[in-house]
């Protein structure tokens, strides 16, 4: 069972990577005219309407990490502590407060990606998806780490 | 009826008083409660291991979601003259300097 879910907090974290990559690419570099590149379509999308799937994604993936936690803090942590992987440890610490983090970032998000979008909250906008943006590449690469590390290490 | 100006303020305090009260909670050790995953127990507060890990990050969110709740409560009766004078980026200027200073909290983990 902790394997399967584990998979799927992978998914939605996957998913979450796409939309919040794209998200922030179109609102740090919009498309001043009609994409022609692979680059320019994918900064070229329609920023706002990914802000509610990105919450749900980020809640759901968050949910379903804390499910795996207690797993992970009871057969896994151990492991690496025998390791003596301190940096691998440390990161992944971060990972869970970071995870914290980003859901108090939620609200303000969701509000200034309303539609009609606000020019006032025009660079709020920008940092808050970019906040979420990191922490979100932070987690996923972490998350990948941790559960490949006993694999690396060997 | 909370006018849209105000859900806005009551966001954005959201989003800085929980973060505020997380970090706060984890540098001081302040969980709601303890979760013991071996045994399934939960404990007020916060209790020494038995027989395994102690978790206290369940009581250290809930701890930041007390907290969080209590400042939208008062945040949501806050006049809209007074919740127009504070700027929106607050929302993203608290959570870096969170993340920042969980590094900096952390740092023994990459400095050994």
């Amino acid at each position: 069972m902790f394997i399967v879910l584990l998979i799927v907090h992978g998914l939605f974290a996957v998913a979450l990577l796409g939309a919040i990559t794209h998200q922030t690419a179109s609102a740090w570099l919009p498309m001043q005219r009609h994409a022609g590149s692979f680059a320019g379509r994918f900064r070229g999308v329609s920023a706002a309407g990914y802000a509610k799937a990105i919450v749900v994604l980020y809640v759901c993936t968050a949910i379903l990490g804390a499910i795996i936690y207690p797993e992970f803090r009871v057969s896994i942590r151990g492991v690496l502590d025998e390791l003596d992987a301190p940096a691998v440890m440390g990161a992944f610490e971060l990972k869970e407060h970071f995870a914290v983090v980003g859901l108090a970032v939620l609200p303000a998000y969701l509000y200034c990606w309303r539609l009609p979008l606000a020019d006032e909250y025009r660079r709020t906008r920008m940092a808050l998806t970019a906040v979420l943006a990191f922490i979100t590449w932070w987690n996923f690469l972490v998350g990948h780490v941790v559960n490949n590390f006993r694999g690396y290490a060997a | 009826m909370i006018r849209p100006r105000s859900v806005g303020f009551v966001a954005i305090v959201f989003t800085v008083v929980y973060a505020v009260a997380y970090v706060i909670a984890v540098w001081k050790n302040v969980p709601v409660f303890t979760y013991h995953p071996i045994t399934g127990a939960i404990g007020l507060g916060v209790e020494k291991p038995q027989g395994g890990p102690a978790m206290y990050w369940f009581g250290w969110m809930s701890t930041a979601a007390i907290a969080a709740s209590a400042a939208c409560l008062v945040a949501a009766l806050v006049p809209e003259r007074v919740a127009r004078r504070l700027g929106s980026a607050w929302a993203w200027v608290v959570p870096v300097c969170v993340l920042l200073f969980f590094a900096y909290l952390l740092r023994g983990y990459f400095l050994r």
